[in-house]
């Protein structure tokens, strides 16, 4: 796992080799004598086969195999043919079995990765709904007095002798409680800004390789193709580096959502970073369905969003993580075909 | 103690002071008397009048909760009819507290015109509480102006025994009995004898 790059192996560039290694093996078994049982190393195409493609593509490849070792059954001019029959036989075998549990290993695999997606979403929902219950109950103070106020005031100015000094006082209270509610409102706001930020000088290659590494499992499950793109030499960045990789790790989810609601291309997500007028630059760009002009004016504002199980406050707390930081994050359109987002770190001064 | 059924006070638990406010000045402006308090403390200490009244409680207050106070009322002696508001109520919560006896269960911000309406449940109910206790009151007191003697041959007579059944038992004759059941009936305000047991009836539950 030395590079980001390199994890995300290309599906295409697999499947060559392995085409490459069945024929071969096809050609090794052929010309050599029956005693010489090449066949069985389609085994291994099988196991790295197992590790990289989907079942269907599995299981044609296997048949293949097959094929092909009966094949060279057949054309192989030279040994004991008695010999030549058992280890083909053998091969078959081997073949099929290595193919059955590397399937079967995938499965498993895909459910363990399946339930650790769920558990991580309902821990996430489960904080997020305990804060907007507070943040509910909190503003339902200043609105239930506001309300309360507004009756009795109306309740003043109706009477056959209205008493205007009480309705004035009534709506000097609603003044004061709509106040109150915005300060509640203002406090919301800076909710995520409020954790001060724990600044330290790091390599931000490194920080952006570990969060690839780390959403490998996501981003394998999704097919998507990750282009890591990290200039080289980059010097090194002054901010929080847990907060800074919170940001990276939500943006590439974001990416990882919108390439996979988009299916007609090859979902594909490119990080990169770069010095860019003595700022050190992080961009995230995919190649989903872009952004809607509303999308791209609401998108960092609390409690929008376009997700179905969204809250709506992922690029909110982005943008407060990035600010808090000293730096700023935007977006534009990616030239992959779909949304864009960058975010700019200072880098960290000889002094500093 | 006669209360005076016509007076009756809101009494309001909310630790917002400015919901305080607002309310007190809402009874206000219907006319009704309110006291506010800020815990339940603050309540449990002041003295209350014998009036109909009812209590507004909040949910969620540092110290003790309105749902722990609900809970804790009839232990602490305070029959005083309940509307529930709070600034975050799921159903079930409203329906536990319902269950348990509240008139409502109203959730932040609530309608005044609601609130009103559940408060003039409330005060209803502990109007007919009142004079419920009232008339208990009453009835205790007419009993306990009867005789021993007299009180012997009233439970006899509900019973269904005749005045010369209840001569042999109590060991005294039948004049007396007579007599004696005739002076209960008048204490009692009994009209009948089906009065007669019906008072006896009510008395059971009041007695201890």
């Amino acid at each position: 796992m030395a590079s980001a790059a390199r994890t995300r192996s290309n599906y295409a560039v697999v499947l060559a080799a392995l085409m490459f290694a069945v024929a071969a093996i096809f050609i090794a078994d052929t010309v050599t004598d029956y005693a010489v049982a090449v066949a069985i190393f389609h085994t291994a195409v099988m196991l790295v086969a197992t590790r990289f493609l989907g079942v269907r593509a599995v299981a044609a490849l296997a048949t293949a195999c097959v094929i092909l070792t009966c094949l060279s059954f057949i054309l192989t001019p030279s040994g004991d043919y008695k010999i030549g029959l058992v280890n083909t036989g053998i091969s078959i075998v081997a073949i099929g079995v290595t193919a059955y549990l590397g399937l079967k290993l995938k499965g498993a695999e895909a459910q363990v990765h399946e339930a650790r997606e769920r558990i991580t979403r309902i821990a996430r929902l489960t904080t997020l709904g305990q804060l907007t219950a507070s943040i509910a109950h909190e503003v339902s103070q200043p609105l239930a007095a506001i309300a309360t106020s507004a009756g009795a005031g109306r309740r003043w100015l109706v009477q056959p002798q209205p008493n205007t000094e009480k309705a004035l006082a009534a709506i000097d209270r609603i003044m004061l409680d709509a106040e109150r509610a915005s300060e509640i409102l203002d406090r919301v706001r800076r909710l995520a800004r409020n954790e001060a930020p724990a600044s330290s000088i790091f390599d931000l290659n490194a920080a952006v390789t570990e969060i690839i590494n780390l959403s490998a499992s996501a981003v394998g499950a999704s097919g998507a193709i990750i282009d890591a793109d990290l200039a080289d030499p980059l010097p090194d960045a002054f901010a929080d580096r847990v907060q800074v990789q919170q940001v990276v790790s939500n943006l590439l989810l974001n990416g990882l959502e919108a390439v996979a609601s988009a299916s007609r291309r090859t979902p594909r997500i490119s990080v990169t970073t770069r010095l860019t007028d003595a700022r050190l630059r992080v961009t995230v760009a995919d190649n989903g369905d872009g952004l809607s002009s509303e999308a791209t004016e609401h998108l960092y504002d609390a409690f929008w969003t376009t997700k179905a199980d969204g809250f709506g406050l992922g690029l909110t707390i982005c943008r407060a993580i990035v600010e808090a930081n000293g730096g700023r994050i935007w977006t534009e359109a990616s030239p992959l075909g779909g949304a864009s987002f960058s975010f700019e770190l200072p880098v960290a001064r000889d002094d500093a | 103690m006669t209360p005076d059924l016509a007076a009756p006070t809101v009494y309001v638990i909310d630790d917002d002071a400015s919901l305080r406010a607002g309310l007190a000045d809402l009874f206000d402006s219907v006319s009704l008397t309110t006291q506010v308090f800020a815990s339940v403390q603050d309540f449990l200490a002041e003295p209350r009048g014998d009036g109909p009244a009812c209590l507004i409680l909040d949910v969620r207050m540092p110290g003790q909760s309105g749902t722990d106070f609900h809970q804790q009322m009839d232990r602490l002696g305070v029959h005083l009819p309940v509307i529930f508001i709070t600034g975050h109520g799921d159903i079930a919560m409203g329906v536990k507290a319902i269950k348990d006896g509240a008139v409502d269960f109203l959730t932040k911000p609530f309608r005044d015109q609601d609130l009103l309406d559940a408060v003039q449940v409330a005060l209803e109910r502990d109007r007919q509480r009142l004079a419920q206790a009232v008339s208990n009151a009453s009835l205790l007191d007419r009993w306990r102006s009867l005789t021993p003697g007299e009180r012997d041959v009233v439970r006899l007579v509900v019973r269904g025994q005749l005045n010369k059944q209840i001569a042999a038992e109590l060991d005294v004759k039948e004049i007396t009995v007579k007599v004696r059941r005739a002076k209960s009936m008048k204490k009692m305000g009994a009209a009948s004898l089906t009065d007669l047991v019906r008072m006896v009836d009510e008395l059971a539950p009041l007695e201890n």
